[in-house]
């Protein structure tokens, strides 16, 4: 049984072989750059100079050798930036480096001390009308720049690699853009009274992820198992906004983009959405989803045991694998297996369970625990067939 | 003014009161502007305005704790709030709008987000507090420097990363060092944070949410 196969058995929610597993497939799944390389000295192989798989996020690009000691199954064919778009980061502001991205979001991240780049610019920001959302200069999401080498690095992964094959989405999700475009209390704000520009804004994101999805799609073809689409709406006690302003606002919208995307692909959605979103995620799988990533275990209500009990036979749990906030980073190695053995017992069952770290493993986490969870996976992640 | 009449403009105060308060609650801001306006016209004493305000701000967060409020409304209803300030703050003597305590607050070096510790702030605001905000990614002599120049009576620190957390007990650390730790209290804030991460690193409190640092605070200074 190759990659490819035990993902999809997984995903299908029947038992493979072994519980499948995910590092890097995602940039909701990845590892800090800098823990990146010191896991793989750590690991003992060769000192290389770390490649990023994200800028805002400062994460590394998983090397084959990294993949294959975790026995990784799935690979990540991420489209590209436009061709008018070009990073360009900029070091003029004192303490901070920073730049602009392609929908013109300013992202900065301190010189020093720094871990992630964070928003300093939000474009959309202040008293709009539905009128600039339209003139905006939006970015080409079907730009065929954004869509080269895909085919052949999906073919090559599913067909000489032999493994699941992810694709990521155009932006993050079609509320986290009002959110960046706007600036998070406009977006809140907006959320209290200002519906009818709120729900324009969405449109507008929904068109353009459909104009991306259709020809991400038609290139990815029959070699995608997943594709990944976002939004967070929760903290770490709750939904920051209502579940009744989910409901009526975004979830039509995101059940349009999905349904537009299960008409051109077999392809499985995997959700990223953080935090306690328990409340919603009966409306999550009504809305489409496949796969939830990345159950924050440690947030209110998301206790795994119940998660796959209540969501189970509906939901792949694509992620969970210790707990990020009170384990992985300050636990031992002890705690970290103890905690990994923990949610293989309770997710794997009749699969339908890709094992992953809650979100990005950051830079605070020891290599050897991040090593433990890798071993508490092979020693305790086989199906008995 | 004959007995019915004092009973009549009574209840016609408290009927604007209690706008006051609904229009705070409902995140209203003109409806909270208007009557604030006709309350001072209609010569209702300024504390009693702003006692309606700041108690609808309780109910505010006892609904957001109850998962009743979410962040929207929150906002909202502390802009109408700020709105009622506006008109009523040329009008407040002294003795009505006697600060409950001061705080400054920041999220930590390093750290990059404050959506969190601006709601903390806009709830202790909307609760008498005077607040000194110093933004995000604040080194640790920042809070030494506006400590030592303002005195304040709370020092507030938000992180929202695991990996920034720990910026949290190196800035009490340098408090300490600076000599002023025994001088305040300090509260810590954010999504990774807990009880006994707090004590760990010596806070003298935390709170889960906005709603709750209010509590906290009120609390402290209670005992101070």
């Amino acid at each position: 049984m190759n990659s490819r196969q035990r993902l999809a058995i997984a995903l299908d929610h029947k038992e493979p072989d072994h519980v499948p597993c995910d590092l890097g497939g995602t940039v909701l799944s990845g590892i800090s750059h800098d823990l990146y390389g010191r896991l793989r000295a750590h690991l003992g192989l060769a000192a290389i100079e770390v490649r990023i798989a994200d800028v805002v996020q400062q994460i590394a690009v998983v090397d084959d050798d990294v993949r294959d000691l975790f026995h990784v199954d799935v690979r990540d064919v991420a489209p590209r930036s436009s061709a008018s778009f070009n990073i360009g980061i900029q070091d003029d502001m004192p303490g901070y480096t920073y730049f602009y991205d392609e929908w013109g979001i300013g992202w900065k991240m301190p010189k020093v001390g720094g871990f992630y780049y964070d928003m300093f610019h939000h474009p959309l920001k202040g008293d709009i009308s539905t009128g600039d959302i339209d003139r905006y200069r939006w970015p080409d999401p079907a730009d065929p720049a954004r869509f080269h080498g895909l085919r052949e690095r999906a073919r090559h992964a599913a067909e000489v690699e032999g493994q699941g094959v992810v694709i990521g989405g155009l932006c993050a999700g079609i509320m986290e853009m009002v959110a960046w475009l706007r600036g998070f209390e406009d977006y809140y704000l907006d959320f209290a009274g200002n519906t009818k520009l709120l729900e324009h804004f969405l449109d507008k994101l929904v068109e353009l992820k459909m104009a991306y999805w259709e020809r991400a799609l038609a290139e990815g073809g029959e070699y995608i198992s997943a594709i990944v689409e976002a939004d967070d709406m929760a903290g770490q006690n709750g939904m920051l906004i209502s579940p009744r302003a989910y409901r009526e606002i975004v979830k039509p919208r995101h059940k349009k983009l999905f349904d537009f995307i299960k008409a051109r692909t077999r392809a499985k959605i995997f959700f990223h959405s953080c935090g306690a979103v328990r409340k919603v995620i009966p409306d999550l799988i009504e809305a489409g989803i496949d796969i939830l990533n990345p159950v924050q275990v440690s947030a209110a209500g998301m206790d795994s045991a119940e998660l796959k009990r209540e969501y189970g036979a509906d939901l792949t749990f694509w992620g969970g694998a210790v707990d990020p906030q009170n384990v992985l980073g300050s636990g031992s190695v002890q705690d970290v297996k103890d905690d990994a053995r923990r949610r293989i017992d309770d997710l794997a069952p009749g699969g339908g369970f890709v094992f992953a770290p809650v979100h990005n493993i950051q830079s605070n986490v020891p290599p050897e625990n991040v090593v433990a969870m890798w071993e508490t996976l092979r020693e305790h992640g086989t199906y008995n067939q | 003014m004959s007995g019915t009449a004092i009973h009549e403009n009574r209840a016609s105060v408290n009927t604007i009161l209690q706008q006051i308060y609904q229009g705070v609650l409902e995140g209203n801001r003109t409806a909270v502007r208007l009557k604030v306006q006709e309350a001072i016209q209609a010569g209702v004493p300024s504390a009693e305005i702003l006692s309606s305000m700041t108690r609808s701000m309780e109910r505010v967060g006892s609904l957001f704790e109850e998962g009743e409020y979410f962040v929207p409304e929150m906002l909202i209803a502390a802009r109408a709030m700020q709105q009622g300030m506006e008109v009523l703050r040329p009008r407040l003597v002294d003795r009505d709008a006697k600060s409950s305590g001061s705080v400054i607050a920041g999220t930590v070096k390093g750290d990059l987000h404050e959506m969190g510790k601006n709601l903390v702030c806009m709830m202790l605001e909307c609760a008498g507090f005077r607040v000194m905000d110093l933004g995000m990614d604040v080194a640790p002599e920042a809070f030494v420097q506006a400590v030592q120049d303002n005195r304040p009576e709370i020092v507030a620190l938000s992180a929202l990363l695991t990996t920034t957390m720990p910026q949290m007990k190196v800035t009490i650390d340098a408090l300490r060092e600076a000599g002023y730790r025994n001088g305040v209290r300090i509260i810590v804030g954010g999504a990774p944070l807990t009880e006994a991460y707090a004590q760990e690193i010596g806070a003298d409190g935390y709170a889960k949410d906005a709603s709750q640092a209010v509590t906290l605070v009120k609390r402290l200074l209670a005992r101070a």
